[in-house]
């Protein structure tokens, strides 16, 4: 019935297109190509996974730490290797190298413990996950010599499925013998047992020239300079304006701003001519432009680098602590223009011919932009941006605390060795091995905190770390690909928050926070990945080799030549060279044939004339398919290869199909979507277009059909739905475990959803939705739910929490322990009794008991006296016989709602102390109120739940599981959903499961024809019948599979009401909140309403009668509070009365009086 | 108003009459009803219901009822979905549970499996047995208790271990090839033993006691009584694919649209009434398809018959609303 009978496609207008394209056929019979039929590489989308199992996601975050473990411990070594003593010049000690071991338990001592040490280990005990780092040192004992190898100065925490941890490169099933889930991403650290993410820092880049202009007509430009030792910001400032047009420095080092042509001359430019020529190269407007400059420096009668040195010298800021030895000041304006001034310049003896250029650079910069407002820079542009990841924080703190370590080495050692007369030949390895928990703890402290200060850059950063988030396992992707910024959240401003174009590809342009946040909290994208630092000398050769003329070589009218561009390498200068395409050519080839990294990127900027070559770190980069003469490289075959595991990606990037671009280079390219978009200017061809979303918005099965912020919203949502965690979710014990009962995976999947894992690990069921209105407890986003599906295991979860207590040691040699459950007999029946009914004999809750809010868990006690002090002397055998006495101190069960005992797990944390965690579980029911959300960001809660007869059916019997109010549509224009709706249906009527992925997945005309097939409606709609009356419904509804999450806002954890409970003890009056049973507060809104009305009995009974009512006894003469009727004042309880107030009323009297202000009471009758 | 005249139930056909003097009762005018060959009741002469069955097998029971009132045959559906008294587990001891899967989750899988309740008529309502807890008047008691113990495989925990002490009421089991639902699965060492207490139950408590698991249930698959709006775009049968059942319904004849109501002709009868409803049964295992039927009839005769009780017994004239209730 009814097949083949809807027409889809409109015959006219195809018959059209044919016209149009036999006429562009015939127009262009000569260019053969436009009408070759458009070769598409089939599945190129299959790069992605095998992109996934080397780079990407979260694996940058491993690379990052890899690195730094591999490379930059070792150049940090070797940048502060050498340790001498002021006391003993033939001291020395030297590192010769660094590694770091494989992750140990700190308590190994006893032998016996032969397994490895895994990180589930550490979650249950609470734990860092640490390895140790090796030094080799070479060192002066006595006279001699001595080379000591493998010595611990410190523990690092490893990052898991990083290369030191016992994770990495482990099949399924060895994982699973440890505990580890397959599909956890890894690149996170445990610290004392919990989960910690370094988040990824969004910063500007370093070390590049950026202009920027105001609307005063200001414009500057910058560079944040930063080597190991300094981080500085130098300015070089131009107004203008007619009265002021010079252009200064400003740098912090010098108090004031300092005229540029000043600042060049101190640096060995005296002549006025060489200055002009290096900053305007013959070009007359730039000339004249500078000139005022120029002119004003011989105005102040300064000429020569002599005069020049002087005049800054006065401008220095003097902050050194050793004033004693004072300089001259122009020795000193020297020193700060070498090495703090542009400090990533290198100044090598004094030479500043390349600061000189550098400073000339930005000064044409300058004015560049003052003539044309459009060169100024985009400081959101992303290929401005750098991203810090956690290798290169850690490898800055390491560098701090390896600082630390060696002052703190010196010092003891200077102080030991000023000692006339030792005992024995003093060895300086003791030293070093007592220094250990100074880098341990600086780790610890600064992962767990989440507070990077770092010394020397004098930098205090708060909320580098983040816990990650295990409530759903997309949340956990999530923290693990989030991007925060610097910038402070609550100012108002636009710049930083908005889309930038140039985020294409590199970030997910809907995964942000709503609210404060938004816009400056960012995601990766599927295929992203960030740089680590590269070297720069072969790169510098290569480049000389590829026909750069050396800078030093060059003078200012040669810089600037017309047809000549600069080429930087990461914003040094390199040299020039007249031929900028053969050359970048040049330097691409050889990237491609894999001579060069495949990070390094190299691009044109016309307007500037220049050429950049990055190697530098932090840069987001992505792989694209190169295009040559309009064909990719990439074909069918290579695909097919890839299928049959016969190629790799890494083979891709090697032969040159395939090149990772940065945002600067993909902004130099020309890319196209589709291959039948490839023009000949094409340079390259995107993978896959859905990568441009992240991890969490690839969920959403067609989002390309939603209303932009919707996708936003599912992002935050989809973070919060209950699902599966792990594989080892069963295995944990967190403090709070939201799993579903039964999670499907969705009838409409995504290919981010199988790359991912999201399909293994689902949240969420795949319900039967009716959109139609039901009963009138669905409006506002209310949903009604089927009690039968409810019954059957619909949106049922469990929560499982945490409660610990710990054994505590006592500095008196005093312990807690736990008691036995007080027997029966003693006990009298009633509720003291039940308080320990559940205890078994060890003192702990039997598992699979079932615990009432108040009932103890673990029956503990605790030493009465902590201050009664042992003896410090005496003898340990004889401690056990001093009597303690004990009292109760039992954990309870707290929350209202009955839990079952799911685990108990008794263990030591490192200090030896007993730890026992048991964790709790309750299965909760869907209930009226509970979040339900879809896909789309069309969130709402259970508004009613209707028995199965009432429900509304299709003509099969079919009744929905969720009815949805229509009125969640026209507003919200998830059309997403819909289909979304459609596509389930076809899929479930077809049986096989169907794709929503973003710019592509299943059509709907596809999927109208299945259903057609399958004897529905084409549009998705159902006849339906009314459950109540037996009458079908007048309308058609739209009836069919979507997918829904539970979220984890349920009510039970929300409801709260109270009539009498504690109060606060200041004020007397309730205390706040549901955690501690508070009360409801009637509010000064609330309160203007009844002042309004006029109920001021009212008013009186909710603020002080329910409140903080107090007897007060106040003297009627002086005025003043009195107590029991007497008067202190007047020392007479003649003229005593009694009278309520509210408590804090009286408290703020007492308190005023307490700062010599007396409130006065004058009483009147009542 | 209907008043049931014939309490006496046979299987094939259930007599519920329409005394004449209603005169609300238009349906001896409708042509629908015209078109088929009413069967009077021989002692009240007047129309019969009657039940057709098109399909049974042991899964499904297809039926057509006719001659009743749209109100009669929705009320059947809704019994056999929510009130028909089955057997299933209700409270689950546990004994031993070393399995990876929470108590709770257990008894919950355990609870909808579909035990035999054919002869579910012949155990009491636990509420209404004298018994504190349950006996065996009122409850059957199911045992459960598996352990794996072979190395490297998972067993299956399936309802074929349920073992129960009452050969009447034991988990369905379709041959003797059936696996049997599966419960959990079990690792070496792992084990389960439970004793579980299963109870008469209808599903307006909880679903596991619901017999069946989908009832279609429609009438006028021509839409002849306008009851339903179609959304089309171009031609409405093209666009909707006319149910299974209109092949068994009478199609809109020659007069279809040359009606006469007070002398004025209209498009279609709009005082015509639905007579013929077409039902399809799916049961979950727990009892026959027809059985379902029939005590869904049975339940629906009680109702009927304890209202009509109601009405005989305490004599009140039902003449206004607004008649004080006496007690």
């Amino acid at each position: 019935m009814g097949k083949k009978t809807v027409t889809f496609a409109d015959d006219k207008t195809s018959e059209n297109v044919e016209k149009s394209y036999e006429q562009a056929k015939r127009t262009t019979a000569t260019e053969k190509r436009i009408t070759d039929p458009i070769k598409n590489v089939e599945d190129k989308w299959q790069l992605l996974p095998a992109f996934l199992k080397v780079k990407g996601l979260v694996k940058q975050h491993i690379d990052s730490f890899n690195y730094f473990i591999e490379t930059e411990l070792k150049k940090i070594i070797r940048a502060n290797d050498m340790i001498t003593s002021d006391v003993d010049p033939s001291f020395w000690l030297k590192y010769l190298d660094i590694k770091v071991g494989p992750p140990e338990r700190p308590d190994n001592d006893h032998e016996a413990h032969q397994s490895v040490f895994t990180p589930h280990e550490c979650r249950l005990r609470d734990l860092t996950y640490s390895g140790n780092i090796y030094v080799d040192v070479e060192y002066v004992r006595g006279k001699t010599r001595v080379i000591r190898k493998d010595t611990i100065i410190g523990k690092l925490p490893i990052m898991l499925r990083s290369s030191k941890c016992v994770l990495s490169g482990k099949s399924e099933s060895e994982l699973a013998k440890m505990f580890e889930c397959p599909l956890d991403p890894g690149g996170y650290f445990i610290i004392k047992g919990t989960e910690k993410v370094i988040l990824i820092q969004e910063q500007l880049s370093k070390n590049r020239i950026i202009v920027e202009g105001d609307k005063k007509g200001l414009v500057q430009a910058y560079v944040t300079s930063s080597t190991h030792e300094r981080k500085s910001k130098t300015y070089i400032v131009a107004k203008n304006d007619a009265k002021n047009d010079k252009i200064m420095l400003k740098h912090n080092s010098i108090s004031e701003e300092i005229p540029i042509v000043i600042v060049m001359k101190a640096m060995g430019i005296q002549s006025d001519k060489e200055i002009a020529q290096l900053i305007s190269g013959g070009n007359q407007t730039f000339l004249n432009m500078f000139s005022p400059n120029i002119e004003h420096a011989a105005k102040i009668k300064i000429f020569t680098q002599k005069q020049a040195l002087d005049y800054i010298g006065s401008k220095v800021k003097v902050t050194r602590k050793i004033a004693n030895v004072r300089r001259p000041m122009a020795e000193e304006a020297l020193e700060i223009l070498a090495t703090v001034v542009l400090a990533h310049v290198p100044v090598v003896d004094l030479n500043f011919q390349p600061k000189v250029i550098y400073i000339a650079i930005m000064i044409r910069r300058v004015l560049m932009a003052l003539a044309n407002e459009n060169l100024v820079d985009d400081r959101d542009y992303v290929g401005n941006k750098r991203l810090e990841l956690a290798g290169s924080l850690l490898s800055l703190l390491f560098e701090d605390l390896f600082k630390k370590f060696n002052f703190d080495l010196k010092l003891n050692i200077d102080k030991l060795l000023k000692k006339p007369n030792r005992a024995s030949e003093f060895d300086a390895h003791k030293q070093l091995m007592q220094h250990g928990d100074c880098i341990t703890n600086g780790f610890v402290r600064a992962i767990a905190t989440g507070n990077w200060s770092l010394k020397r850059f004098k930098m205090e950063r708060a909320g580098i770390t983040h816990v990650l988030s295990r409530l759903s396992y997309i949340s956990a992707l999530g923290t693990m690909t989030r991007i925060t910024s610097q910038y402070e959240k609550t100012r108002k401003i636009s710049g930083p928050r908005a889309l930038q174009p140039s985020q294409w590809g590199m970030l997910c342009p809907a995964d942000t926070p709503e609210g404060e946040a938004c816009g400056l909290v960012k995601n990766l994208a599927l295929m992203t990945h960030i740089t680590t630092d590269d070297e720069e000398e072969p790169l510098r050769r290569l480049a000389f080799n590829l026909g750069v003329e050396d800078v030093s070589s060059l003078t200012g009218s040669e810089l600037y030549q017309p047809n000549s561009y600069m080429v930087f390498l990461n914003g040094l200068m390199l040299g020039i060279t007249q031929q900028p395409t053969g050359f970048v050519k040049d330097f691409r080839s050889l990237r491609r044939c894999g001579r060069i990294s495949e990070f390094v990127s190299i691009y044109v900027n016309h307007h500037h004339m220049a050429v950049h070559i990055a190697s530098d770190g932090g840069r987001v980069c992505r792989p694209l398919i190169i295009v040559e003469s309009q064909i990719p490289k990439v074909t069918s075959e290579h695909i097919k290869k890839l299928k049959q595991d016969q190629m790799k990606f890494t083979d891709f990037l090697a032969q040159g199909l395939v090149e990772y671009l940065d945002v600067n280079e993909e902004n130099d390219s020309n890319i196209a979507i589709y291959e039948r978009e490839i023009v000949p200017q094409t340079t390259h061809l995107e993978i896959e277009p859905f990568t441009i979303l992240g991890a969490v918005a690839g969920l959403i099965p067609y989002p390309h059909h939603n209303q932009s912020p919707r996708n936003t919203y599912q992002c935050a949502m989809g973070k919060q739905a209950i699902g599966a965690i792990a594989y080892n979710q069963l295995r944990r014990i967190d403090t709070l475990l939201y799993l579903m009962v039964y999670p499907q995976q969705p009838m409409v999947k995504t290919k981010t959803i199988e790359l991912v894992g999201y399909d293994r690990l689902p949240a969420g069921q795949n319900a039967i939705v009716a959109v139609m209105s039901y009963s009138g407890y669905d409006i506002e986003d209310a949903l009604v739910l089927n009690k039968a599906s409810v019954d059957r295991g619909f949106g049922r979860c469990q929560v499982m929490r945490k409660h610990v207590a710990l054994m505590k040691r006592y500095s008196n040699g005093s312990f807690d322990r736990i008691g036995d459950p007080p027997v029966a007999t003693e006990l009298q029946t009633g509720p003291s009794a039940e308080r320990f009914s559940i205890l078994e004999k060890d003192g702990i809750a039997g598992v699979g008991e079932r615990v009432s809010p108040g009932q103890v868990i673990v029956n503990r006690h605790t030493p009465t006296n902590l201050n009664a002090n042992i003896p410090i002397n005496m003898p340990i055998a004889n401690a056990p016989t001093i009597q303690f006495t004990w009292k109760h101190a039992p954990l309870s069960y707290k929350s209202p709602e009955p839990g079952y005992i799911d685990k108990v797990c008794i263990t030591t944390t490192e200090q030896e102390q007993t730890l026992i965690k048991v964790l709790i579980r309750q299965t909760r029911i869907p209930e009226l109120g509970d979040k339900f959300s879809s896909r789309h960001g069309q969130k709402g809660v259970c508004g009613i739940i209707v028995p199965q007869e009432d429900m509304p059916f299709a003509d099969t019997g079919i009744c929905p599981d969720i009815i949805m109010n229509p009125h969640g549509f026209p507003s919200r224009m998830t059309v997403g959903k819909m289909i979304e709706l459609l596509a389930g249906k076809a899929g479930v009527l077809k049986g096989e499961l169907q794709y929503g992925t973003a710019f592509g997945g299943s059509k709907v005309e596809d999927m109208s024809k299945i259903l057609i097939e399958c004897g529905y409606n084409y549009s998705g709609k159902d006849y339906v019948t009314s459950g109540i009356t037996g009458e079908p419904l007048s309308a058609y509804i739209f009836f069919g599979p979507v997918y829904y999450q539970k979220l984890k806002h349920m009510v039970v954890d929300k409801m709260h009401a109270r009539a009498r409970g504690p109060r606060a003890v200041l004020t007397r009056q309730p205390t706040e909140g549901r955690s501690r049973d508070g009360g409801l507060r009637l509010g000064e809104m609330e309160r203007d309403c009844l002042v309004g009305y006029g109920a001021s009995m009212l008013l009186m009974e909710r603020l002080m009668i329910s409140s903080d009512q107090f007897d007060v006894h106040v003297c009627e003469k002086c005025g003043l509070l009195g107590y029991r009727g007497w008067c202190q004042h007047c020392k007479s309880s003649k003229f005593m009365v009694t009278m309520q107030m509210p408590y804090a009323a009286k408290l703020l009297f007492q308190e005023l009086q307490s700062m010599n202000i007396v409130p006065k009471l004058i009483l009147e009758e009542f | 108003m209907l008043f049931l005249t014939t309490v006496g139930f046979e299987p094939t056909h259930v007599s519920i009459s329409d005394p004449e003097s209603d005169p609300l009762d238009l349906s001896g005018t409708s042509p629908v009803l015209l078109l088929i060959k009413p069967t009077m009741d021989t002692y009240t002469g007047a129309i019969k219901p009657e039940i057709k069955i098109d399909e049974l097998t042991s899964e499904r029971v297809k039926f057509i009822l006719t001659n009743t009132d749209l109100s009669m045959a929705n009320a059947l559906r809704r019994i056999m979905i929510s009130e028909v008294a089955t057997i299933a587990i209700d409270i689950v001891e546990f004994e031993l549970n070393t399995s990876v899967l929470a108590d709770e989750f257990i008894a919950h899988r355990l609870g909808l499996i579909p035990l035999d309740s054919t002869e579910a008529e012949k155990i009491k309502y636990s509420r209404e047995c004298s018994c504190q807890g349950a006996c065996k008047e009122c409850s059957v008691e199911l045992n459960l208790h598996v352990r794996c113990t072979e190395e490297d495989t998972t067993k299956d925990v399936t309802s074929r271990d349920l073992v129960s002490n009452d050969p009447r009421f034991t988990p369905i089991q379709d041959g003797p090839k059936d696996p049997g639902i599966l419960i959990a699965k079990l690792r070496k060492g792992q084990e389960i033993k439970v004793k579980c207490i299963a109870k008469k139950g209808v599903a307006k408590e909880h679903a596991k006691w619901s017999p069946c698991a989908a009832v279609a249930f429609e009438y006028d698959p021509f839409n002849k009584l306008r009851h339903v709006h179609y959304w089309i775009e171009e031609d409405e049968k093209k666009e909707w694919p006319a149910s299974k059942n209109a092949e068994k319904d009478f199609p809109p004849g020659e007069d279809e649209g040359k009606y006469i109501f007070n002398n004025k002709l209209t498009l279609f009868d709009f005082t015509a009434k639905p007579n013929r409803f077409y039902f399809e049964v799916e049961t979950i295992g727990s009892m026959k398809p027809e059985d379902i039927v029939m005590n869904a009839f049975k339940k629906l005769l009680e109702k009927i018959s304890s209202v009509q009780m109601g009405l005989t017994t305490n004599d009140i004239s039902i003449t206004g609303r607004d008649q004080p209730r006496e007690f």
